[in-house]
């Protein structure tokens, strides 16, 4: 944490605000001023309160209390408006005895494991690119960015008329020769399709990504470049070295996102066929999206808060072995700077 | 020779750039062209259209109660941006600016919260939300807002703890209270900080679809996401595509404007939270 470093140095004497005893430096106090400067703490005590209390009534109410609510019902049957039964363990056992969660963390991994890579790797070569260029750096730069502020909603449905049968990209598919697939209705394609709307939407990784790059010193590149190094020994060797601690940001950030994605899903199946809820074509169901099937189509809310602390339990081991296992993806000389 | 080689890498990179750069700026190409191709052509898989049709801007307001959603939706908007500012401007100067017992622990549990799953909140959020029969209103997305965020107090403490201490300790010297420094001098000096949270939010409370999609049903209520997907799902079995596009321009176009305008505070943000979160 930053915590230490970042905090203002205090300044002695008047414009001190610690709240609490001194350091009782000054050996003898009158009484009189040692009650005047306790009701002053109390009253500074009371202002950090009243600062922090818009947060701390959220926290309570809209954080706190629906964790420990949920953590309950998952051991119990539930409907929205009725008392919960208890059941033990039962919903878990439902969970894991049924193919529907298998089905969608499977498609769920695909996303991660095949969409991730096509995201850093694309957002890698557009962001190399940049640091390098000297003229019209601004303008790739914001038409790489642009797509990102799309919302998702807008992007699926965007993307739902460009892969439709009839639409542009399909079309394109035609002047090679080939004949395009049936996106949205068969399981191995819809797949494909969400990858592609969420690597059209990688700005904010190549921001980051850049901000990276331009911090590595242009020294490195020279000493490499002395010692006969061509451009891929240089990438190889310097830069994703160098990049490691900010690509472990954000395949951690991106595998924690992927186990919410749902908007763009919903979108291309409610398309496909009205009424259902979403994960339609069948096989294609996402775990996020089946949450909200449980919740909200059939409202056993003791079954979706099982699978609701099951997901929190999956992203937080994800984060977890990643964090042990940071030093082996992430070059350490840059360990302070990440 | 090795000027050759360099102009030829110049070259390469570039075509590669302008080839990227095409390639995502072609959806948005589809998506205008689309807006205003005539009906019976957007049901064929004509790519250009003959003519260009400019009623289909018209035309998605009559189909749809449009002119309702955007006054929805911005309502949404000013609402989360003003909730969100007076609620965590404070406790982000409390995080900042003041030296209180407990801060540091405090603010790794404010942190924590950010990496809490949103499925094990909404579960139970719902069922508040129900019981305090704010189901079909937009007290549920509003309100919440008034209750500071975890990221919005990061993002303003980052931006206090930039602010110069010497001005605000000279104040204290002379006797002014926390929430006289607070309004006087720390919210004045950091507008471009407040300035870039209240964009965040905005264009967060813009885009959301999955909270207005849980809590809102009547027609009337619904706000600009909710209202596209459903226009795209009518739309989609009519083979009316060019009416969503034409939506989904002026869905678009407000956010590609404020990009364009606060550039620098969006490059910023995005920096900020990706090396530093």
């Amino acid at each position: 944490m930053t915590e230490t470093a970042a905090r203002p140095a205090a300044p002695d004497g008047a414009g001190d605000t610690v709240v609490g005893p001194r350091s009782s430096s000054v050996p003898v106090v009158p009484p009189e001023r040692l009650r005047a400067k306790r009701r002053a703490d109390r009253k500074r005590r009371l202002t950090v309160l009243l600062l922090l209390s818009p947060w701390i009534i959220g926290f309570l109410v809209f954080t706190l209390y629906p964790i420990v609510n949920s953590f309950y019902w998952s051991f119990t049957v539930k409907r929205y408006g009725s008392p919960a039964k208890w059941v033990g363990l039962a919903n878990y056992e439902l969970l894991f005895t049924n193919d529907e969660l298998l089905t969608s963390l499977g498609n769920t991994a695909y996303l991660a494991v095949f969409g991730m890579p096509v995201r850093i790797g694309i957002a890698l070569l557009a962001a190399s690119l940049l640091v390098r260029a000297r003229r019209g750096n601004g303008v790739y730069r914001t038409m790489f960015y642009v797509p990102s502020i799309v919302p998702a909603v807008a992007s699926g449905a965007l993307f739902f008329f460009l892969l439709k049968e009839g639409g542009p990209l399909s079309s394109l598919f035609g002047v090679f020769g080939a004949e395009a697939p049936l996106w949205f209705r068969d399981p191995q394609w819809a797949k494909p399709a969400l990858i592609m709307v969420t690597t059209w939407a990688l700005g904010d990784l190549m921001l980051i990504l850049l901000a990276g790059l331009v911090d590595i010193p242009r020294s490195l590149y020279e000493a490499a470049e002395l010692d006969g190094a061509g451009r891929w020994a240089r990438f190889r060797h310097v830069t994703l070295p160098m990049i490691s601690p900010v690509i472990f940001f954000i395949v951690l950030t991106g595998l924690i996102g992927v186990l919410q994605s749902f908007d763009q899903a919903y979108v291309f199946s409610q398309g496909v066929r009205e009424g259902r809820l979403t994960g339609e074509p069948g096989g294609s169901l996402l775990t996020y999206a089946m949450l909200q099937l449980r919740l909200f189509q059939d409202g056993r809310i003791g079954f979706a808060s099982a699978m609701a602390w099951v997901m929190f339990l999956i992203t937080f081991a994800i984060t977890m072995v990643m964090l042990a296992t940071r030093r082996r993806w992430v070059h350490t000389a840059t360990e302070e700077w990440a | 020779m090795t000027r050759t080689r360099r102009l030829l890498g110049v070259v390469g990179q570039h075509s590669v750039l302008i080839g990227l750069a095409i390639i995502f700026a072609l959806p948005f190409f589809f998506m205008l062209l689309q807006s205003v191709t005539p009906l019976e052509e957007a049901k064929t898989t004509v790519l250009w259209p003959s003519s260009f049709d400019f009623g289909n801007y018209s035309e998605v307001f009559d189909r749809v109660p449009l002119a309702r959603y955007i006054r929805n939706t911005l309502l949404v908007c000013a609402l989360v941006v003003t909730g969100t500012i007076v609620s965590c401007v404070p406790v982000a100067y409390a995080f900042s600016h003041m030296r209180w017992r407990g801060r540091g622990v405090v603010f790794v549990l404010v942190l924590s919260t950010m990496m809490l799953p949103f499925q094990v909140l909404f579960v139970s959020q719902y069922e508040i939300f129900s019981n305090l029969g704010w189901l079909n209103t937009i007290l549920p997305l509003v309100v919440p807002s008034f209750f500071a965020n975890a990221f919005s107090i990061f993002l303003l403490r980052q931006f206090f703890l930039t602010l110069p201490t010497e001005t605000i300790d000279a104040a204290r010297a002379d006797g002014a209270g926390e929430f006289q420094i607070l309004t006087r001098i720390v919210v004045p000096m950091a507008k471009p900080g407040i300035m870039a949270v209240a964009i965040f939010q905005f264009l967060f409370a813009w885009s959301d679809f999955f909270g207005p999609n849980i809590y809102l049903s009547d027609e009337s209520n619904l706000t600009l996401a909710v209202g596209l997907v459903r226009l795209n799902t009518a739309a989609a079995r009519l083979g009316e595509s060019n009416l969503t596009m034409a939506a989904s321009v002026i869905f678009v176009m407000p956010l590609v404007v404020i990009f364009f305008f606060a550039q620098k505070i969006f490059i910023e943000g995005v920096t900020l939270t990706g090396t530093k979160g």
